[in-house]
């Protein structure tokens, strides 16, 4: 157990980010040495052609867009609201964790940043509860295949462990950016104690998060823009 | 089972189709837009499951553990009959591609595959041999010229007395500045006649038609060389404007397709839908129409490929306005606009009518809301499936080219 602790301390993480780093790369190229479609795909009204592709599929983001498309085609706004809310507290989630990897004393001992990231990992894990919930009913469970519920419950078992910690332990301001900056510089620090029992669990399930990434529908985080693009070339 | 079909889709997978592959997260928001899932609640219908099937076929089999995780098993009887169902039941109208969050495209994912298993013989041939026809027209077009402009003359003859015009014309083949490419039957070419003259247009008539059936089964190399008949006519005549008559998917492959199909040799020469030039000639005051002339309710359905597939969705409005009091719009209507069900090449093949019947429901209530008598359009295939609708669910409405109207509305 020990050895298998110490493994995942000390010596996956390199792995993990090696294989999200190379996964990526390999994703990026297939779809690069792909053939593309001699023809301008898009999807119209384009009002501001200008601006270019890329430009265009901002402003369809940040205007929500999708959600008004949503609402006037499928008469419901639920789904779609929720599915954006939820990469919305993913994003301020992940935003909480920098005084982990950056000494941040000021942030660590603020109750307002302490609240602000339970508020976020309670949206998160109850909207990744509401998305399972929304893929087990009616049509989507047919049209679900057991990857897609793989990676819901690999999200939910981050973020119950990160929870976790968030709730039940109060983290040391120096000794998780120590335990971090030590893996980056390869001069290794001692396990964190504060972060508690799930610290290990939060993290291996992180780890393979990274590695799985590349190889599965998690890729559209890099694939949403490109693909996108294409309804304006 | 299926390998041919494997292998061609494998190596036609285009970019945005490897996109469509790897990041459709299966959200289902497509079930929604989609007007053959709407009346038969079919998995197969669902456009994220058409792709989910075909990216199993293409996954590799064998290995237990990700088969499982895949959800993957070898093809068989079933897995042909849905994808035969997947593939043909779809009309390209693009409504899922518009709601999807990542716009992944169906139509293309269909078309493409359409192609795969037309080579596995799992095809609809009455389609892919109409596109033949048209590929192996242009060989043969010297010797259909005398019959064609015979029948032209005829039809002229006839049009110079029904209208009391004696100086109409109908020129075919001749230099002109509008080369005008119609669709099959003189319907496509009478109201063109009368406003052409209006405009007192220098035009000419192709020998060809603007239909490119190919496009519908993802056989790109022979619509290019359909359109590329086109092409050559246009600048043999010295042709400084394409105008594509009404009809959705050709509308869509010359406005979208020909810069990447033909480059240089189409530099310089305009193409635009005949709906397009005709509201110019309004617009810049080369026709007069009797406004209102039209006092019935009518409506306009937008074709999915000359709106949410082209951009054309003012145009055809202005001209309906001018000529009519009672314009009702449908709801939804522009870029999401139902799709009318009778797209996607499945008008040519008869043993799709029952389908489309169904598929076209939801345009039936659109249309029944509105209590609209015209029903007004602007692409052969929708005027088609509209018109069997119309018999099929007994509307009661009258359907009308855009062009119609105005040539009827015309002040000489």
């Amino acid at each position: 157990m020990a050895t298998l602790a110490f493994l995942f301390y000390y010596v996956t993480p390199y792995i993990a980010l090696a294989v999200f780093v190379g996964g990526m790369a390999y994703r990026l190229y297939r779809w690069w040495r792909a053939k593309p479609v001699a023809a301008h795909l898009s999807l119209y009204p384009r009002p501001h052609r200008r601006w270019g592709a890329f430009m265009e599929m901002l402003i369809e983001t940040v205007t929500l867009k999708m959600v008004f498309n949503a609402i006037k085609i499928s008469g419901s706004a639920l789904p779609i609201t929720a599915g954006l809310a939820l990469h919305g507290a993913l994003f301020l989630a992940l935003a909480h964790h920098l005084p982990v990897f950056f000494h941040l004393p000021a942030l660590r001992s603020s109750a307002i940043w302490a609240a602000f990231g339970t508020l976020m990992g309670l949206t998160f894990g109850a909207l990744l509860l509401y998305a399972l919930a929304h893929r087990m009913e009616g049509r989507r469970k047919h049209l679900s295949v057991p990857q897609d519920y793989l990676a819901l419950l690999l999200l939910i078992g981050i973020a119950v462990t990160g929870l976790h910690i968030r709730l039940l332990h109060t983290l040391d301001a120096q000794e998780l950016p120590r335990f971090f900056l030590g893996l980056a510089t390869f001069h290794w620090q001692p396990v964190p104690q504060s972060a508690g029992p799930a610290f290990i669990w939060h993290f291996a399930f992180v780890q393979l998060l990274m590695v799985y990434f590349p190889f599965s529908k998690f890729s559209h985080m890099v694939g949403y823009p490109l693909a996108k693009m294409v309804a304006y070339s | 089972m299926l390998e041919t079909f494997t292998e061609v889709m494998r190596q036609r997978l285009s970019r945005p189709l490897q996109y469509f592959m790897d990041i459709c997260i299966r959200c289902g928001l497509c079930a929604d837009a989609c007007h053959f899932y709407a009346y038969s609640r079919d998995l197969a219908h669902i456009p994220s499951y058409r792709a989910l099937l075909v990216k199993k076929l293409l996954q590799s089999k064998g290995n237990p553990l990700l088969d499982w995780y895949r959800e993957n098993h070898r093809p068989d009887e079933r897995t042909v009959e849905e994808l035969r169902k997947a593939l043909w039941d779809c009309t390209g109208c693009r409504r899922c591609t518009l709601i999807c969050p990542f716009h992944l495209d169906t139509g293309l994912l269909v078309s493409t595959a359409r192609y795969a298993l037309l080579q596995q013989g799992l095809g609809m041939n009455m389609v892919a041999e109409i596109g033949n026809a048209e590929v192996s027209k242009g060989e043969i077009i010297d010797a259909l010229k005398e019959f064609y402009v015979g029948q032209i003359q005829e039809l002229e003859g006839r049009l110079r007395e029904e209208w009391g015009i004696p100086d109409l014309r109908i020129p075919v083949d001749e230099p002109a500045r509008v080369l005008y490419v119609p669709v099959v039957g003189e319907h496509a070419i009478i109201p063109l006649a009368k406003i052409f003259y209006a405009a007192k247009e220098s035009w000419t008539l192709s020998m060809f038609t603007a239909t490119n059936h190919s496009f519908f089964v993802g056989d790109t190399e022979k619509a290019k060389q359909a359109a590329h008949w086109i092409v050559q006519e246009a600048r043999r005549l010295g042709a400084q404007v394409i105008a594509y008559a009404e009809c959705g998917h050709a509308t869509r492959t010359l406005l979208n397709f020909w810069d990447h199909w033909f480059g240089d040799e189409i530099a310089g020469i305009q193409r635009v839908s005949v709906v397009q030039l005709v509201a110019s000639y309004l617009q810049e005051g080369r026709i007069r129409v009797r406004e209102g002339a039209f006092d019935v309710p009518m409506t306009y359905h937008d074709p999915c490929n000359l709106g949410r597939n082209a951009g054309i969705f003012e145009e055809p409005r202005m001209l309906i306005r001018a000529v009519a009091t009672d314009f009702r719009e449908l709801t939804p209507n522009r870029e999401l606009n139902w799709c009318c069900g009778g797209g996607g090449g499945l008008i040519a093949e008869p043993e799709m009518f029952e389908v489309r019947m169904k598929a076209g429901r939801p345009k039936v209530e659109q249309i029944q809301r509105t209590g609209a008598k015209w029903v007004v359009t602007a692409c052969e295939n929708c005027k088609t499936q509209l018109g069997d609708l119309n018999g099929h669910y007994g509307l009661g409405v009258e359907i009308k080219g855009v062009v119609d109207l105005i040539a009827d509305a015309l002040v000489m």
